[in-house]
């Protein structure tokens, strides 16, 4: 129905174009060329799963192939992984249909509501998802999307600053919190603030105290991008989501970065002879901890829905996340994958235990919310100023 | 050839060359282009000044001119005349200047040398000359982000030859790290037309200058460089127009400083990081704009250059 | 450092400087290649040698790892149909342009050279937004792709065979004419054959540019099966990923040298004249400067 209704606009475009003739053609469609509204159907229970190739979508090494090889193997399907770098990219792609995707597999959280209203991802069936109940609580019924009816979580992480405990005091970055980049004018060109221009401008606030983070009070947004500007000369700061490897390899020294990516970089990232121990992690106390979940949904309209549910079915196993979990050092929001069980099995180091979220963690945090495209607009033009260097 | 020439006479007089014929031959190509590269970039035009899907975000092209609007190119232009994409566009054209002049000083005695001195391994060298091309520039770059490390090996070699006491990290957002990446990046390209435009330079010519008693030097400033320009000219354009659009070299080689940014970042950016992809639209026209006035004033220069010779 | 002191002098002077520079052109494809053979997963530091990310690693290494074959696959065929659609269009182009006079040839002419003088990013920008909104009957990325690389490089044919085309002048043809072949004859049989060496650049020149390219096949992708070697690598860099792709880029290297010397020796074979191929591509390369 979509399809044909874009593809009439298209050819008329076209032809109307070519024609010079586009203009009452283009103005008679003009009044809903906007995508809003457009709903898409629930699959019924009880479906045989399609023959494949089940198509994923989702950033590079965002999914351990190990656990890609087990789904193949226990549908006897093919699986085809397509990546993006950005979730705008990703949105654009799906929205334009550019790409043809079943599962989109880590959707940011002030995506969502979005992807629902422009119809790019369909509401799930639950009759499929029996591992459903092993999502942590505080996010079965999560605020950017009611009852999971459209999204099941992947993974969860918080904010906070990964740094090289043999360079620097974890006391000294406890006492000075975000203040630690600032004042680390001895570590110039060792470091970095995420590439991402909420997280970076959210952290300049709280720095200063300011917790709403989803302000769009342009005085508010000025101050945070002049501060994050001296960061430029003081530090010589670099803007990258690189902490993973650079921390462990030593080329960054203080990084704002995400709890995950110390335990990716102590599970995959430490040169021989490197101790754990030189990995740090700190993050603010709860209820200042900004903390992020991606989640999984079914693209609207898509190839093979059932597929895709058994999918997402298959990654709420505790057994499969674990894995998972294994390779993509993010961790599941599985009730069973807590600190104790991942630091006892190994995965994360008593010294990291930071990285994971507790319980009050996870209930005061604080989340980033859609701001519209008005507010989204307004940090944007600031980390363009910012990133410009001007 | 003999079997060609020695075919059966089959027209007595020669017709006049008809331009029809002639512009069969270049129809499917200028159709190819006109259907496939204007149109596209009409697309670019029709999302720059077109809007945004409120929803979505997906860009709304207004294919119409007459509904044309024009406040993101507006604010793009603002910004670039006093505001900060200026900063951004003034910091390009540095970089790809400086690193025109380092591909200048490195290309051109590379390829003198390789065209009018080593005859013994000329041909080894010209194979040497064009391998970089068959591995991935993206990988040739990861692999410098290893070598430039502090405890990578370049520091160890300057080290070694005693040019640098202290390991220095190169990484750290210098623009000369920059600049030495993309002459590094781009300097094949440079070296190769200006191999073959000295390769064709008449030996006659320069030994008549020494004959008539010029020194080596004074030959090559003379006659050998006089008559290389026009290479020099077409590689240097071939070498900067893809410098401009770069935006890979300087996000691995600084790790995304906002120091070292280019024009191609903002653009990426724009297009796919943010809710704006008209503005991103809007810095692809104005970087076009500026980069066909380049072309025009290089071909002007050409043309007059050209039309001097036939004098 | 003055090259020109002496003549002997000068010569030794140029050849070090040609030589360092060689040098420093192929350190980081060694170090490249070097990498792909690490037993770990790091990417930017040397560890001890394995075969692990070529076949040895039962899931991600290239032997194992389908993505990477499928991204190799695609690669080579995109390149393979892009020379084989590229290259005459070119060609032909080339002579119609060069013979062609008029308002409209002037135009064609202009038109020609503006793709040249376009950075990829714009291509890749462009292309994607024209398949997206107006050409959506395009269905596969493949196609998508295909259609964007010859676009990119169509123009390269056009200018490189032009240059050649100048170098020849028309006085063969004119005399195949005088001795009663038909204008097509003449470009068939004297022509063509001269230009072989400027097709043979075009050639390469396609191939290495569609080889070598991201911008356009990451902007036109539509999905997994669609990706490229560079695709991958570039994604690769930017997410957290193996030496495998390394070890992909490596057996590429080592695909595209045995392609490019087989296809010199074959030219060589073909036309003892035209030196080997690198003085070939060399040669078309510098027709932009005509």
């Amino acid at each position: 129905m979509t399809t044909s209704r874009r593809d009439f606009l298209a050819r008329s475009v076209q032809l109307g174009a070519l024609l010079g003739v586009g203009v009452p053609l283009l103005q008679a469609c003009g009044g809903d060329s906007s995508s809003g509204g457009q709903k898409t159907q629930t699959i019924a229970d009880g479906l045989k799963p399609e023959k494949g190739p089940l198509r994923i979508f989702n950033y590079d090494s965002y999914v351990n192939p190990d656990v890609i090889a087990d789904f193949e193997a226990q549908y006897g399907v093919k699986v085809e992984i397509t990546t993006f770098t950005t979730d705008t990219e990703a949105v654009t792609k799906l929205a334009s249909k550019a790409i043809q995707a079943d599962v989109y597999h880590s959707m940011a959280s002030t995506t969502i509501d979005r992807l629902i209203a422009g119809g790019v991802i369909q509401p799930l069936n639950k009759t499929y998802l029996t591992n459903f109940p092993n999502v942590l609580e505080s996010l079965q019924d999560p605020w950017y999307d009611k009852g999971s009816a459209y999204s099941v979580p992947y993974v969860y992480f918080g904010t906070g600053i990964g740094y090289r405990a043999d360079r620097i005091d974890p006391a000294q970055v406890e006492k000075d919190g975000w203040n630690t980049l600032w004042n680390a004018t001895d570590f110039k060109g060792q470091v970095s603030v995420l590439d991402d221009e909420r997280e970076a401008l959210i952290m300049a606030m709280m720095r200063k105290g300011l917790f709403d983070v989803n302000t769009t009070d342009q005085k508010v947004i000025d101050q945070a991008l002049a501060d994050l500007t001296e960061l430029i000369d003081l530090v010589n700061v670099k803007v990258n989501i690189d902490g993973y490897k650079n921390i462990p390899e030593g080329t960054t020294t203080i990084a704002h970065t995400w709890s995950a990516d110390l335990i990716n970089a102590y599970a995959g990232y430490l040169p021989e002879g490197t101790d754990a121990s030189v990995l740090g992690f700190w993050h603010p106390p709860a209820g200042e901890y900004l903390v992020s979940n991606d989640s999984m949904g079914v693209v609207g309209g898509c190839e093979h829905p059932v597929l895709a549910h058994l999918y997402l079915n298959f990654m709420l196993d505790n057994a499969v996340a674990e894995k998972n979990f294994s390779y993509v050092g993010y961790l599941p929001a599985l009730t069973a994958l807590d600190a104790d069980y991942v630091i006892g099995k190994g995965y994360v180091p008593e010294n990291l235990r930071a990285c994971v979220p507790t319980k009050e963690d996870i209930t005061k945090a604080l989340f980033e919310k859609p701001l519209g495209v008005e507010g989204d607009a307004k940090y944007e033009a600031a980390w363009s100023k910012f990133t410009s260097g001007a | 050839m003999t079997a060609t020439l020695s075919a059966p006479p089959t027209v007595a007089a020669k017709p006049r060359p008809k331009s029809r014929f002639w512009a069969m031959f270049a129809m499917p190509g200028v159709g190819w282009l006109v259907a496939f590269f204007v149109v596209s970039v009409y697309a670019v035009m029709a999302v720059a000044f077109g809007t945004v899907d409120p929803v979505l975000r997906t860009a709304v092209p207004a294919w119409n001119p007459l509904q044309w609007d024009f406040t993101a190119m507006r604010a793009v232009l603002d910004r670039i005349f006093g505001g900060d994409l200026g900063t951004v566009f003034i910091r390009t054209v540095g970089f790809v200047a400086a690193s025109l002049a380092g591909c200048i000083l490195i290309g051109y005695p590379v390829a003198y040398f390789v065209a009018r001195k080593a005859s013994k391994h000329r041909g080894l060298l010209l194979i040497l000359l064009v391998l970089p091309f068959w591995i991935s520039y993206l990988m040739r770059m990861l692999a410098w982000t290893n070598l430039l490390q502090v405890d990578g090996m370049v520091n160890d070699i300057l080290r070694f030859l005693h040019l640098q006491s202290e390991p220095r990290n190169w990484l750290d957002g210098s623009a000369s790290t920059v600049i030495w990446g993309l002459v590094y990046g781009y300097v094949p390209f440079f070296i190769l037309p200006l191999y073959s435009t000295l390769e064709r330079i008449d030996g006659r010519l320069i030994e008549a200058g020494r004959d008539l008693g010029a020194s080596a030097a004074q030959t090559f400033f003379r006659v050998t460089l006089p008559l290389s320009v026009p290479g020099l000219m077409a590689a240097s354009v071939i070498t900067i127009l893809p410098m401009f659009g770069d935006y890979y070299t300087n996000t691995y080689l600084t790790s995304g400083s906002p120091k070292t940014e280019m024009i191609g970042n903002q653009i990426e950016n724009y297009l796919l990081g943010t809710s704006q992809p008209q503005t991103g639209a809007a810095l692809v026209l104005v970087l076009m704009a500026f980069l066909f006035v380049l072309m025009a004033y290089y071909l002007v220069v050409t043309i007059r250059q050209q039309r001097m010779a036939e004098r | 450092m003055n090259p020109f002191r002496r003549k002997h002098g000068s010569a030794r002077g140029l050849a070090m400087i040609t030589w360092v520079y060689v040098l420093w052109s192929l350190l980081p494809v060694l170090v490249a290649v070097r990498i792909s053979f690490n037993s770990g997963k790091s990417r930017s530091s040397f560890q001890a040698p394995s075969f692990r990310w070529y076949w040895g690693d039962p899931v991600s290494s290239v032997w194992h790892d389908d993505s990477l074959h499928t991204a190799m696959l695609n690669t080579l065929q995109l390149a393979a149909l892009c020379m084989l659609i590229a290259t005459p269009l070119g060609v032909a182009m080339a002579i119609g342009l060069h013979r062609w006079r008029g308002k409209v040839s002037n135009a064609a002419n202009g038109l020609m050279l503006v793709p040249i003088v376009t950075p990829e990013i714009v291509f890749g920008v462009a292309l994607f937004l024209v398949f997206t909104q107006m050409y959506t009957g395009v269905p596969s990325g493949m196609s998508r792709q295909l259609i964007g690389h010859i676009t990119f490089t169509l123009s390269f044919v056009v200018v490189i065979v032009r240059g050649r085309l100048q170098a020849i002048g028309a006085q063969y043809e004119e005399a195949a004419r005088d001795l009663g072949a038909t204008r097509l004859q003449a470009i068939r049989l004297v022509l063509l054959p001269l230009l072989a060496p400027a097709i043979f650049a075009s050639v390469m020149v396609v191939f290495a540019t569609s080889v070598d390219d991201f911008v356009i096949s990451s902007f036109l992708t539509t999905g997994a099966s669609t990706d490229t070697v560079p695709v991958k690598i570039y994604s690769a860099a930017r997410g957290s990923s193996t030496p495998a792709v390394n070890a992909l880029a490596t057996v590429m290297l080592v695909f595209t040298l045995l392609a490019v010397a087989l296809a010199g020796l074959a030219m060589k074979r073909m036309n003892k004249k035209s030196g080997d191929a690198a003085a070939g591509a060399a040669g078309g390369l510098a027709g932009l400067s005509g």
